[in-house]
């Protein structure tokens, strides 16, 4: 039985006076991953940003409940964000490199948290990175090009890479592979595969064969609700829920 | 199926409608067009009533610097060199300027050079003191009003009493350009002197320097203001009844005609804080308040067209708020800030009624040397000069409205260069 990185308890989310989420509640596990999927809109995004609380940027947006990640509680005001998101790594739907080199885009995150001493150290750092999002061998005589010069699926590498060289325990992807090619796709999912060795990963995706390739746990959002959760060849094979049911034969969403 | 439309029908109207596009084609290139060429003719007035002004009328004069009319022996010192009496000098040689003058005619004649030729004779044996007891053939510089008849700005068929140079003097006139005294010369008192009473003499530096200084206290002023209240505005700010009051104020401040900014100088800064009158601290100062809105305005904008993807990057990375600001959004929006700055700059370079209202109008024969110094501007002085009755301000106008468009031309130039330097892709 694996450790309970994540737990959530009766997570509620409004945007002014619209109800994005109810009572939410979902374990994940240390060192697997899950993934969540449902129709569009039905919150998925929405829960994943509040795990990092990046909802915070938005001013309507009101989260209730409670969420523990190592058993803390996160959702309260004395909690230091920058510590929760240096802890919790964020890959984004669409590739955002910073307009810098590919050096610096890696480097970034140590820099700013202080975390190195010597320039290598961080050449350390940002070396292993790369190697770990599998991009080091296209980029390593390239380092100093703008990041914005890749192509998008390396640019997607480039941002996990970003993501662990502040060595989180914990990585969200919000839908990483919605704006790249097959290809490009199935890089990325072989690499989520070996980090999640290493690392605690919690992935959205549109896509269910997607979500059975790479996961192992599988929660289905339907309506802000989470409508059944559990191991992902089960919802796949034999789902509780007839919605379930329905979503992952196609029809509906 | 209820579509019965046919496709020649399509074929007919897509004429139609080629032929719109052709028609907004011509309205487009006439306009181009008609504005260019009202362009073109603006700059070639200018540039025809003003490149006369970068030529000056000098006159050849046999100069006798003998010792008895100086006052000085050979070996005098520097000093007693200094206060030798060019004056009396510079009277022999223009009595002698032609031969059999009369009292009379010498009296015309005098009028017929610059005021400053004592000092020109006097600059000339400084450098070579050896010319002591010898004659010389020195180029001095004419009156504006013998300028003006040799470069044909000024009428000689015309009766006497209207014209400048009397019958007399043009006889002098014609004498001179008859044996080759009379000669242009590369005006260089135009870009070294400050404004003067004397067409002949005065130049654009003063109003350049002026203007400089004024443009630099603008920029020291309204740039950093005008970044922290943009960045604090779009980024810090909490968004409440407050901040939107702020902010509708900030686009009602750029609408405000510059004379109230002129009028808030002379009562706040002149009067209240009692900071020296005509100065480019002062003028600064004003034009910074007028340029603020400007500069916040375009800065804002520039942060608004951050992609929020970067920010939200760099927040989802652990850096704190103004880590995100300072480290991606600030840069990303710095081109589009200086674009808005040096527009701003621009306006201010060009604004002349709050500066006529801390003073800045005032005649200043000098150049100024720092901030607190009484100062001209480049658009006062046009201003200045296009009052002035004498014929040779004329010419000096539009040579300052050129000088002007060259200084606004180089400041476009360095916002196009930075521009492209601090650009960057993402």
């Amino acid at each position: 039985m694996s450790n309970i990185k994540v737990s959530t308890k009766n997570v509620n989310v409004h945007y002014g006076t619209k109800q994005a989420l109810h009572q939410v509640t979902l374990d994940i596990n240390e060192k697997e991953v899950t993934a969540l999927i449902g129709p569009s809109g039905c919150g998925k995004s929405t829960f994943l940003r509040c795990i990092n609380r990046m909802n915070d940027l938005i001013d309507i947006c009101k989260v209730d409940g409670s969420i523990t990640v190592d058993n803390e509680e996160i959702i309260s005001d004395e909690v230091d964000v920058v510590s929760l998101r240096s802890k919790i790594g964020m890959v984004f739907q669409k590739p955002n490199p910073f307009p810098k080199s590919i050096f610096d885009n890696v480097a970034y995150g140590p820099t700013i948290h202080g975390i190195v001493d010597t320039k290598s150290d961080l050449q350390e750092i940002v070396h292993s990175s790369l190697k770990r999002a599998g991009l080091l061998k296209e980029v390593k005589d390239r380092l100093h090009e703008p990041g914005t010069s890749l192509s998008g699926g390396q640019q997607q590498r480039l941002c996990i890479a970003r993501a662990i060289a502040v060595n989180p325990d914990i990585i969200l992807m919000d839908e990483p592979c919605s704006a790249l090619d097959p290809i490009a796709t199935a890089t990325i999912e072989e690499l989520i595969d070996e980090l999640k060795n290493k690392y605690t990963i919690v992935i959205v995706t549109h896509s269910m064969q997607q979500a059975a390739r790479v996961s192992q746990r599988t929660g289905f959002f339907h309506l802000g609700e989470l409508v059944e959760t559990g191991e992902t060849q089960k919802i796949f094979t034999n789902p509780d829920n007839e919605k379930t049911q329905g979503y992952i034969t196609g029809r509906f969403g | 199926m209820s579509n019965q439309f046919s496709h020649e029908r399509i074929i007919q109207l897509r004429k139609k409608r080629s032929a719109a596009d052709r028609r907004f084609k011509t309205y487009g290139l006439i306009a181009t067009l008609t504005g260019m060429a009202i362009l073109f003719f603006l700059l070639f007035t200018i540039f025809s009533k003003g490149y006369s002004s970068f030529q000056k009328t000098v006159i050849e004069l046999d100069v006798m610097f003998d010792q008895e009319t100086l006052k000085i022996t050979p070996n005098a010192t520097y000093k007693e060199q200094v206060e030798a009496k060019f004056f009396k000098v510079k009277k022999n040689a223009i009595a002698n300027a032609l031969p059999d003058l009369s009292k009379k005619d010498i009296k015309l004649m005098n009028k017929m050079f610059s005021i400053n030729v004592d000092k020109e004779i006097k600059e000339y044996f400084l450098q070579n003191p050896n010319i002591l007891n010898t004659t010389q053939k020195l180029l001095v510089t004419a009156h504006s009003d013998v300028d003006q008849m040799l470069k044909g700005n000024a009428k000689r068929n015309i009766e006497e009493k209207k014209r400048k140079l009397n019958d007399r003097q043009l006889e002098f006139f014609d004498e001179f350009v008859f044996t080759g005294r009379l000669k242009s010369k590369f005006n260089n008192f135009f870009f070294t002197n400050a404004d003067s009473r004397h067409p002949e003499l005065a130049g654009i530096a003063g109003s350049f320097v002026g203007s400089l200084f004024t443009l630099i206290t603008v920029f020291l002023l309204a740039f950093p203001i005008g970044i922290g209240a943009s960045i604090y505005l779009e980024e810090f700010a909490p968004k409440n009844k407050f901040t939107e009051l702020i902010e509708v104020n900030i686009a009602n401040l750029a609408a405000v005609p510059s004379i109230v900014f002129g009028l808030l100088g002379l009562g706040i800064l002149l009067n209240v804080f009692g900071l020296p009158r005509s100065t480019p601290l002062v003028g600064g100062t004003v034009l910074a308040l007028m340029t603020l809105p400007t500069i916040i305005i375009a800065c804002r904008a520039s942060l608004k067209a951050v992609p929020p993807s970067i920010k939200e990057g760099a927040l989802a990375m652990g850096a704190t708020k103004m880590q995100a600001v300072f480290h991606h959004q600030v840069p990303l929006a710095l081109p589009g800030t200086l674009t808005g700055t040096i527009i701003g700059l621009a306006q201010a370079l060009g604004e002349t009624a709050p500066l006529i209202m801390i003073g800045m109008i005032a005649f200043i024969p000098k150049i100024p040397t720092g901030f607190t110094e009484p100062s001209a501007a480049l658009p006062v002085q046009i201003y200045l000069w296009v009052e002035s009755a004498e014929r040779g301000f004329q010419e000096k106008t539009a040579a300052a409205i050129m000088m002007i468009l060259i200084f606004l031309f180089l400041m476009n130039a360095i916002a196009v260069f930075l521009r492209s330097r601090f650009e960057r892709k993402w």
